[in-house]
């Protein structure tokens, strides 16, 4: 079996995402959906019971009052939030241990990294419209999830990739597609159209690395722009560094220039310190 | 050694001999090194963005996430603890970006020049630098002896 093969061939062992949240996810496209009926699915999921109680009292989601029953969580929180934290917690379980060697990552840093760029992606929904605010959010967390399997081919090739990057100064994504036969964008993204999500997100995270990304479709262009800020900022970024590309012209059709960008760059940092809770999941 | 982690739009600036300033992460940041060998004041900003005219209000919760309010910051605070300015040796890091071709993702840059205007107007001289390029530093400082070492990850470690 060749190495791309065995790489491939791994996706069938990836758990799949979990049915509670996937079913949630769907009862939420009804803007009309009443708490028991979402009770009645989410009860049956103790881990993803607990994160919604645990995440209601959050500073991040700036809930009012305290809530201790999934009854009451539910009533206090409106259905976009619910969304972002069922989906948190739902893929927390996936960024668990030391699962970024390859990349140079330490532990924690590739699950901060995703909620950096999940967080920063609802910001920039303000500058770039007709992006359901939930998809973003939910195909920022999870951009990177071909990491988490590719970690340890990278590991194998370590060098040579490195080398390569210094040498032709390439993009660190256009190094691991040459010697291992897929980014970990094509990998993600065949993950993500396991778990079922959308199309756009499936598409959003494969051309996350795209040079053209921005001049693309909404999702992909707010994902790409979200994941170059956060590893401009450099949380949670690795062995990768700022090699990556992204053409910036594409940004014109928004209406963003500098000042926007650094304007998410200086919100983030604030939203990231209330953040403790997502990170700790 | 104590270790004291600096993070992204913070500062510290200490004498004590037994303490390490470290920054993880440099990308377009910047982040400064101060020490004054006669004192054995050090310091170590990381600072984002480049003017804090961006938003006044962020500005003054957090001025080290600017150049124009965190670098006087740093050096005020050295001063306070005894350090001299002529004495302080300054050596600045990060400033990297993203390959792009035009200028939108520049900010690395942009907090590097606005640094050396800085500088210049104040008489202050660069002693060391590793800016640019694309990729992610890692910078430390020990107070007592002024060892700053600089590691570029999957590249190694120096000192600078």
């Amino acid at each position: 079996m060749s190495r791309l093969e065995e790489i491939i061939a791994l996706i069938q062992h990836i758990p799949p995402f979990p049915k509670v949240a996937i079913r949630v996810m769907e009862l939420l496209k009804d803007p009309d959906v009443q708490a028991a009926q979402l009770a009645e699915v989410i009860q049956y999921d103790p881990s993803i019971t607990a994160n919604v109680i645990k995440m209601c009292n959050a500073a991040y989601f700036g809930l009012p009052r305290k809530v201790s029953s999934l009854d009451d969580a539910l009533v206090v929180l409106g259905n976009e939030t619910l969304k972002d934290i069922i989906i948190a917690g739902s893929s927390a379980r996936f960024y668990k241990g030391e699962i970024g060697a390859g990349y140079m990552l330490e532990l924690g840093e590739l699950w901060k990294h995703s909620v950096a760029v999940a967080i920063m992606a609802r910001l920039l929904v303000r500058h770039i419209k007709n992006v359901d605010p939930g998809s973003a959010f939910t195909a920022g967390l999870l951009h990177d999830i071909g990491k988490r399997f590719l970690s340890s081919f990278v590991a194998d090739d370590f060098a040579r990739i490195v080398q390569e990057v210094d040498r032709e100064k390439c993009s660190f994504v256009t190094a691991e597609k040459n010697y291992l036969g897929i980014s970990h964008a094509d990998l993600g993204a065949m993950i993500l159209e396991k778990w079922q999500f959308s199309p756009e997100q499936v598409e959003a995270v494969r051309r996350h690395h795209d040079s053209d990304a921005l001049e693309r479709d909404e999702l992909t262009a707010l994902v790409a722009l979200s994941n170059g800020l956060v590893i401009s900022m450099g949380i949670g970024v690795g062995v990768d560094g700022l090699a990556t590309e992204l053409h910036s012209e594409g940004l014109n059709r928004f209406a963003i220039g500098s000042m926007e960008l650094q304007l998410c760059m200086a919100d983030l940092v604030m939203e990231m310190e209330g953040a403790g809770e997502i990170l700790d999941l | 050694m104590g270790k004291t982690i600096i993070g992204i739009s913070d500062m510290k600036v200490s004498r004590d001999s037994e303490e390490l300033l470290i920054t993880f992460s440099l990308g377009s940041c910047v982040g400064v090194v101060i020490w004054d060998p006669l004192a054995k004041v050090g310091g170590l900003l990381h600072y984002m963005l480049p003017q804090a005219k961006l938003d006044e209000e962020k500005a003054r919760k957090k001025p080290y996430m600017f150049a124009n309010t965190g670098i006087p910051l740093l050096f005020k605070e050295a001063y306070r603890l005894g350090a001299k300015k002529n004495h302080l040796q300054v050596k600045v890091f990060g400033g990297s970006q993203l390959l792009d071709s035009s200028n939108i993702f520049n900010i690395g840059q942009r907090n590097y020049q606005i640094m050396r205007r800085m500088f210049e107007k104040n008489n202050i001289k660069i002693d060391a630098e590793d800016i640019g390029g694309n990729v992610n530093r890692t910078v430390s400082l020990e107070i007592g002896t002024g060892r700053t070492v600089l590691k570029v990850s999957g590249r190694g470690e120096v000192e600078i």
